[in-house]
């Protein structure tokens, strides 16, 4: 008898005492969340029991429950050990959720415009607990999913898994590979440096050679609002990054999944007769169920995964973050993301629309449709020697041309700049300019020379050095460079000395400076540089560096030599040599601790 | 490893027991990253403003140099100094000024008590000769009156209190000291009463407030008071630079400040000191010369006009035309030294000066600076046609020529027609 006019949980209690109640009632709780198992299913499953209930608990799920309706209750025994699908799949879906939880966390941030852009970058690592490693763990994920999604596609290339019924399982991932390298592209610009400004605007300008021109014209004003990479621009790609790529990328993740289940994973090719496709008929003692095996197994690659991300992003790697974005300075240098780099290097090769556009299209093009085009039954590896041999062509040009597009190669500047960036370049792709790891107390200021290196006596060198310039006119000129870029003129005329003891590491840089020199003799002929470090403010030292050499004559790049082996020297109209001077510098706040990156 | 069918610990149980110890890693992972989450902050803002102070630097020695010097120490009568103990506000004479300042205060308060009282004691004696006095409001007055003049002996005794005055005059005498050590810097703008910068401005906001919002605006009415006024730098204001930029020049400049390390050899070496905004502006009624080269030409060697060198010194070297603030070793225009000589043995035998006299080169890089810039050097304010005048303009250009070792001054007139008071007061 009810003491309420209803039945409740007190007449349990009443009928059954509180113990009883409370456990039938917390029972029935569980059934209800999950589906179908109650307290003593879920303990049975996970001591590897079989399920003493029938119908089986541990299908419910599947059944009745949303979160499972698309998984399989059984896998196929041959496809859940690390071969053959290296969990590739399973570890790019991990990624999809992963970058979706960190990129969540980013937005609270972040305001996608130029002006705030960058301080929000510099807000989040100064002024946010976690925010370094949140922000870390989001790009490493992101260069790894790209990586994950790749290496995915060349398992199913290998194991030939496209082969009918599979095509459009593949056509769906080629879908989501150019997803996944657009979320990653769009958002390298999101933090507005230099880095995102000019990788971004590689990319845009390749879209601009479109052809026919109307259509690459507009398409880049409408992906950049404007012609150049603005607050539009950034606003768009922030929105593609994360709205519209995310839904196209989930929704075909969700086609991607469902054709897998429809035909079921595919086996290895050693476990079918050729023509074959079994992976829909599990025989029972080869049938793995997804509860509790598969749960199991997935919740530890979880634990698994995330573990070594978060060590990865506590001792190894650390997202980039350079200058804010500057559209009046081009770094030198400057590369695409490095799985665009063989777009980049393509286009090394000629023509922009041929080698920027078309080819990566019909590149991508032919990806899209090669289930259609290998059509051949086999699946395994000796039947399939063209197919094979066209995909390992394809990866080494690919890697030649990723080589090709690195800023090392065929990419033409003078001797003079190179040399000046290398010794004073800012920090970026973790590399920095020669002079700025050196100690704040071992950059000892004075005025240093090359000349030092010449012979074993760099004291009387420097010496004879002052005395020389002195002789033929050029410390005036030298003085005139450095006033030109405004050194204070007190330190201008500075006498050259030999680099103190007490100064190794700026030693070690000016004997850099002195290699790189005579590498380059050359080009620049009869050349010496200075370095002049000197005391700008407290805390805060200048270091100019300065070229000078013999100009010579030079073919794209190339110097010509006369026919005794030495270069042509370029004369002007009264014969003489023409001397030519290339300078840059740097600052260096005792604070910066460039040395301990 | 490779087995197929075979999961990775294929025991359920070992499956557990490594996500369990994987899950607790993570959380133990994170929470030390955590608990060091402060110093890592802290470590990263110290960086990150260090770099700002680089970028800083790079952006003054590109753009701020040409007007401010490359030391920061500003160019006589161009701009003002801001490595400079007066603009970060520090005072040489604090304590001084403290002490002389509550002695005048007790002075004051003394002399203003005196007058209450006296306005007190009037008011009384017109109440006694009132009708209808009470004994006891009389006898109350009285009293009072009795007070009063005991309190007013003793104000009179402590104003002219000899060891206080003695104090007065021993600290107003080091003040005088101080102004006497600092004379130069009183030529440069320096107002040892007005130590501070943010005072003179009347300046509420921080340091860095005002150097950003000057950045910012530039200072558009300083050209009646500089030779140029300082351009409007961001790109708020039409300009060239972005927010960060802006913050990172603020960071520089804001990194000269050395706290009380300030040195009177500091103040000394400051060029300049900043004006009062709105300061200056002609005093004197000028003609101004305009812009018509030729026309000035034919005007200053007519021999109607003579130049005189000395006055031409004077002007060259005054802060109102700011000549010497660029002129010198190192500074944004070609040093006096020998001038002359390279005007004519250097520029006129560039095909472009062709058929140029000196006068004409000299007259021409004045009052249209735009036309040549020697290579290596900043271009010049095209405002000194607004500026100048028919006989200062041969002023200068004697002086000028003065540079020349072989220089004869030319036969004064009688009376000169002008001296250095007819140009433009500071």
């Amino acid at each position: 008898m009810s003491v309420l006019p209803f039945p409740s949980f007190l007449d349990d209690i009443k009928e059954k005492g509180i113990k009883k109640a409370i456990f039938e009632g917390v029972d029935n709780i569980v059934e209800r969340v999950t589906a179908g198992m109650n307290i003593q299913d879920i303990r049975e499953a996970l001591r590897g029991e079989t399920p003493t209930r029938r119908p089986n608990p541990r299908l419910q799920p599947h059944a009745d429950g949303f979160w499972l309706h698309m998984r399989p209750s059984f896998f196929h025994k041959d496809m859940t050990g690390l071969y053959p699908t290296l969990r590739l799949g399973w570890l790019s879906t991990y990624m999809v959720a992963f970058e979706t939880i960190t990129g969540m966390i980013l937005m609270v941030w972040y305001t996608p415009s130029p002006q705030v852009a960058y301080g929000n970058m510099v807000n989040m690592l100064a002024n946010v607990p976690l925010g370094q490693l949140m922000r870390d763990l989001h790009r490493l994920g992101a260069e790894g999913m790209v990586l994950i999604v790749t290496l995915h596609m060349l398992r199913t290339f290998f194991t030939g898994s496209y082969k009918k019924p599979r095509q459009f399982t593949w056509f769906t991932g080629v879908i989501l590979l150019f997803a996944t390298l657009f979320l990653s592209f769009s958002g390298y610009l999101l933090p507005w440096d230099q880095l995102s400004l000019w990788a971004v605007t590689i990319g845009a300008s390749m879209i601009e050679a479109t052809p026919p021109e109307i259509v690459g014209t507009n398409l880049n004003l409408l992906i950049r609002g404007g012609p150049e990479m603005g607050a539009n621009g950034l606003l768009r790609f922030y929105l593609l990054h994360v709205l519209l790529v995310p839904a196209v990328l989930f929704i075909f993740t969700g086609v991607h999944y469902y054709k897998v289940i429809v035909h079921g994973h595919s086996l290895p090719p050693k476990s079918e007769n050729i023509g074959e496709d079994t992976a829909k008929r599990v025989p029972l003692d080869k049938r793995v169920y997804f509860i509790p095996d598969m749960l199991t197994s997935e919740v530890m690659w979880i634990a698994i995964s995330t573990l070594v991300m978060v060590v990865l992003c506590i001792w190894f790697y650390h997202a980039p973050l350079e200058n804010h974005a500057d559209s009046q300075i081009t770094p030198i240098g400057t590369t695409a993301p490095w799985y665009f780099l063989w777009i980049q290097g393509a286009l090394k090769l000629g023509d922009k629309v041929l080698w920027g556009v078309i080819f990566p299209g019909v590149y991508l093009a032919f990806l899209a449709v090669v289930p259609y085009i290998d059509s051949t039954k086999s699946r395994r590896f000796a039947d399939r020697r063209v197919a094979l041999t066209v995909c390992f062509l394809l990866m080494s040009f690919t890697t030649i041309l990723s080589y090709m597009g690195l800023s090392e190669y065929g990419v033409a500047a003078s001797a003079d700049t190179k040399i000046i960036h290398e010794m004073t370049k800012e920090p970026a792709y973790n590399k920095m300019g020669l002079l700025l790891p050196i100690p704040f107390d071992r950059l000892v200021p004075g005025a240093y020379t090359t000349v030092q290196f010449e012979g074993d006596a760099p004291d009387s060198a420097a010496i004879n050095f002052n005395a020389e310039i002195e002789e033929n006119g050029l410390r005036a000129e030298l003085t005139s460079q450095l006033s030109k870029v405004h050194l204070a003129s007190n330190y201008q005329t500075l006498p050259f000395v030999a680099v103190p003891d007490n100064a190794p590491e700026l030693h070690r840089a000016l004997e850099e400076f002195y290699e790189l020199l005579e590498t380059n003799h050359e080009e620049l002929y009869n050349a010496w540089g200075v370095v002049i470090v000197t005391q700008n403010q407290e805390g805060l030292k200048r270091v100019d560096v300065l070229i000078s050499w013999d100009e010579v004559q030079l073919d794209t790049g190339r110097v010509i030599k006369g026919e005794d082996g030495l270069p042509i020297l370029v004369l002007d109209a009264e014969g003489n040599t023409t001397r030519r001077w290339s300078v840059g510098h740097v600052f260096v706040h005792e604070n910066s601790a460039y040395f301990e990156n | 490893m490779f087995q197929t069918g075979r999961m990775l610990f294929e025991r359920i149980e070992n499956r557990v027991l490594v996500s369990i110890i994987a899950f607790v890693s993570i959380m133990v992972l994170v929470g030390w990253v955590a608990i060091n989450e402060n110093a890592r902050m802290a470590s990263f803002s110290r960086q990150y403003n260090a770099r700002a102070i680089e970028r800083g630097a790079a952006l003054f020695a590109n753009n701020c140099t040409t007007c401010h010097g490359a030391d920061g120490l500003g160019g006589a009568g161009v701009a003002p100094g801001l490595n400079n103990p007066q603009f970060f506000g520090h005072d040489f004479i604090a304590a001084t000024r403290k002490e002389l300042n509550s002695l005048n205060k007790q002075l004051t308060d003394l002399g203003v008590e005196k007058g209450d009282l006296a306005t007190e004691l009037t008011a009384l004696d017109a109440e006694l000769t009132s009708d209808g006095l009470t004994d006891a409001r009389k006898a109350e007055i009285d009293a009072r009156e009795v007070e009063i003049a005991t309190r007013l002996a003793e104000i009179e005794v402590d104003l002219v209190d000899p060891t206080r005055t003695a104090r007065i005059a021993e600290l107003e005498a080091e003040k005088q000291a101080f102004a006497d050590s600092v004379i130069t810097a009183i030529d440069a703008g320096y107002n040892v009463e007005q130590p501070a910068r943010t005072d003179i401005l009347k300046w509420g906001g921080t340091q860095e407030d005002l150097i950003i919002t000057t950045l910012i605006h530039g200072r558009p009415t300083s050209g009646s008071y500089w030779p140029a006024a300082m351009p409007a730098w961001s790109q708020r204001a039409g300009a060239s630079m972005r927010d960060d930029q802006l913050e990172d020049v603020a960071a520089y400049i804001l990194n000269f400040d050395k706290g009380d390390g300030w040195t009177v050899e500091d103040l000394l070496a400051v060029k300049q000191f900043g004006k009062i905004p709105g300061e200056g502006g002609p005093a004197v009624e000028i003609t101004p010369i305009g812009t018509d080269v030729t026309a000035i030409l034919t005007a200053v060697t007519d021999g109607s006009i003579v130049g005189d060198p000395v006055n031409g010194q004077a002007l060259y070297e005054s802060r109102s035309l700011g000549c010497s603030g660029c002129h010198y070793a190192g500074g944004s225009g070609p040093i006096y030294d020998g001038i002359y000589e390279r005007i004519v043995t250097e520029r006129l035998s560039l095909p472009q000066f062709a058929g140029y006299t000196a006068e004409h080169y000299i007259v021409e890089s004045i009052v249209e600076p735009g036309a040549y810039t020697v290579e290596g050097y900043a271009g010049m304010t095209a405002n000194f046609g607004e500026r100048l005048d028919l006989q200062n303009l041969a002023d200068i250009i004697e002086y000028i020529k003065a540079s020349d070792p072989s220089y004869v001054a030319p036969t004064q007139p009688e009376a000169p027609a002008t001296d250095v008071e007819a140009t433009p007061a500071p």
